[in-house]
């Protein structure tokens, strides 16, 4: 009787927490698994969006890396047109330009039109500075080769005419932007001031003069933009580059100025050895 | 005498060569006669030996030279170059000043951003309430009215979007960043990309939200996480650190899916995993002094 009593009230001990313990468990329960109904949601919906981004952010990638690999072939064969101009003497102009301008072309029709299509709607300033380097060169080699054909500065309106043809009418033509344009003619006096040495070491004198009244030109009206333009800083170390250029042309002139009148004559003069042994410390 | 000469012989040279600017003579004379003694002894000797056939060759070689073309020519050349110019001029102030609306709305955008961060900071003083975020709440309206203006400015010119990104690029990377902490706090969930485009009415075809600046915005609303649990658990809400770190947990899962580029992005999301390690941190510290079943 004892016993039973005990163990009754026992039972009645342990059973009296116990529907409230279930009862505890079972929500606790129920209220986990609507959490992790929700939590295991959330989850899935972020890992859903996150695709969605990882997708955007690869193509974007892929597009990026497409333009950097074309703008790299644009400047690599923009760079061996330059360097073919250079080529020039008194004798070979027409030959040499004639190449020069073919290769031109072969750079718009087998690198410029990759960037086309890649480039349609807003990504044209999105990927600028993957493409930029490479519009730049072009746009060096470009004027280069016009201005060694006719003297004059190709503008940027006759280069994006020369673009249209690219790509067919159902895309946004690619045009480069002034900026590109400004940019790759702020280069385009580093290959002049080479150009100019050149044709005082070849004795034309009046063409380095030529040379260096353009440069001084392009330097002039580029010095009122450089505030305009979008990458200040960029512009501003290419306007330094370009009067070191500048002075290096008009150094060169200058010389050839004070000794030239000196030394030309002699050029054709049946005796030079005579003269210069008279002459130990003569720079030449 | 030598002086005497030597200056006949700079006339004589002068008068043939067609250098067009005569106000370079004197300078040459100068500059001739002082520093290059060594040099200067060769006119003498030159013209005393050779003056008749000089004359004969110096203008030769001038008439060879023609390569520079006629002076015509350049002079209309120039005139174009400078009208290209002129034209760039023109072009680039308009830009200029289109850059400067822009600069302006963003830094509207700027201040109201400051506001809500100024007062979602309540959020670290007190167990986290309703009425603490009803207030950086109400302040979304007028950020959202900023990108309205934004997007007429830009609407103007279309496909332009990203030449002036820069220009307000933080300012929205911040943005999201507090919509996304605001969002979070409410519902305890991310803020995905259109809800954040929802939120700041960039949701049009022509101005949207890029993906880039709303992912670098969720960087930074991590970066808050941290701070937000230790405050949390200070004010005694002992439960705080379990859910930020599931949160946490998934958000960096979700984000290791990303192929990233070696750019902002990626050094923020290589930073994410110290906020990451700080809530971890916390939670165990909570754990293991029990006072997870103490709270409340």
């Amino acid at each position: 009787m004892f016993n039973t009593t005990g163990f009754h009230k026992a039972a009645l001990m342990a059973s009296k927490p116990k529907p409230q313990l279930l009862h505890t468990i079972a929500e606790t329960a129920v209220q986990s698994s609507v959490k992790r109904a929700r939590i295991l949601s959330t989850q899935s919906s972020m890992k859903d969006a996150f695709a969605k981004y990882a997708e955007y952010l690869n193509n974007l990638n892929d597009k990026r890396e497409r333009v950097v690999k074309a703008s790299r072939d644009i400047t690599m064969n923009s760079k061996k047109v330059i360097f073919q101009v250079h080529r020039i003497s008194k004798q070979n102009k027409e030959e040499v330009l004639e190449k020069a301008e073919k290769d031109l072309g072969h750079v718009a029709t087998w690198h410029i039109s990759r960037l086309v299509k890649e480039l349609q709607g807003t990504d044209f300033w999105k990927l600028r500075r993957a493409y930029s380097p490479g519009v730049q060169e072009y746009v060096e080699a470009a004027t280069l080769c016009k201005f060694c054909k006719t003297g004059t500065l190709l503008s940027l309106d006759e280069i994006n005419a020369g673009l249209l043809p690219l790509s067919d009418p159902s895309l946004e033509p690619l045009q480069i932007s002034n900026l590109d344009y400004l940019l790759g003619l702020a280069d385009l006096t580093g290959e002049l001031m080479r150009l100019a040495i050149g044709r005082i070491s070849d004795g034309e004198l009046e063409y380095a003069e030529k040379i260096c009244r353009f440069v001084r030109d392009i330097y002039r009206e580029l010095t009122l933009l450089v505030p305009h333009m979008d990458d200040t800083s960029d512009m501003k170390m290419k306007m330094d580059t370009m009067l070191q250029s500048l002075m290096k042309i008009e150094n060169a002139c200058f010389s050839v100025h004070v000794r030239g009148s000196e030394y030309m004559p002699l050029l054709g003069s049946n005796d030079p050895g005579s003269f210069l042994s008279g002459v130990p410390d003569i720079e030449l | 005498m030598n002086s005497a000469l030597r200056s006949a012989y700079f006339i004589f040279s002068h008068s043939l060569n067609p250098n067009p600017n005569p106000k370079a003579f004197p300078l040459i004379f100068c500059l001739h006669s002082l520093p290059f003694i060594s040099v200067s002894r060769l006119p003498l000797r030159v013209s005393r030996q050779e003056q008749p056939s000089r004359s004969v060759r110096t203008s030769t070689f001038c008439s060879s030279s023609t390569m520079a073309g006629t002076d015509a020519n350049s002079l209309a050349s120039s005139s174009s170059v400078e009208k290209q110019f002129e034209h760039f001029r023109t072009q680039l102030q308009d830009s200029g000043s289109l850059r400067d609306r822009i600069r302006s709305v963003a830094m509207e955008i700027e201040s109201s951003t400051r506001l809500i961060q100024a007062s979602l900071l309540l959020v670290h003083q007190s167990r986290l309430t309703p009425e603490v975020l009803e207030k950086p709440k109400s302040q979304v309206g007028l950020l959202k009215s900023f990108y309205n203006q934004l997007a007429e400015i830009l609407r103007e010119s279309p496909g332009l979007y990203y030449r002036y990104h820069g220009d307000w690029r933080s300012e929205t990377q911040t943005a999201v960043s507090l919509l996304a902490f605001i969002h979070w706090l409410e519902t305890g969930e991310l803020l995905l990309h259109p809800e954040a485009e929802e939120k700041l009415g960039l949701n049009e075809s022509d101005f949207n939200l890029d993906v880039e600046d709303y992912l670098i915005g969720i960087c930074f609303m991590s970066n808050e996480l941290p701070r937000y649990v230790v405050n949390q658990v200070t004010v005694g809400d002992y439960d705080c650190p379990r859910k930020v770190l599931k949160f946490f947990t998934d958000l960096h899962a979700a984000f290791r899916m990303l192929n990233l580029r070696n750019d902002f992005l990626r050094k923020k999301f290589d930073g994410m995993k110290y906020d990451l390690r700080r809530v971890e941190e916390v939670y165990y510290d909570v754990k293991i002094r029990g006072l997870l079943t103490m709270g409340d």
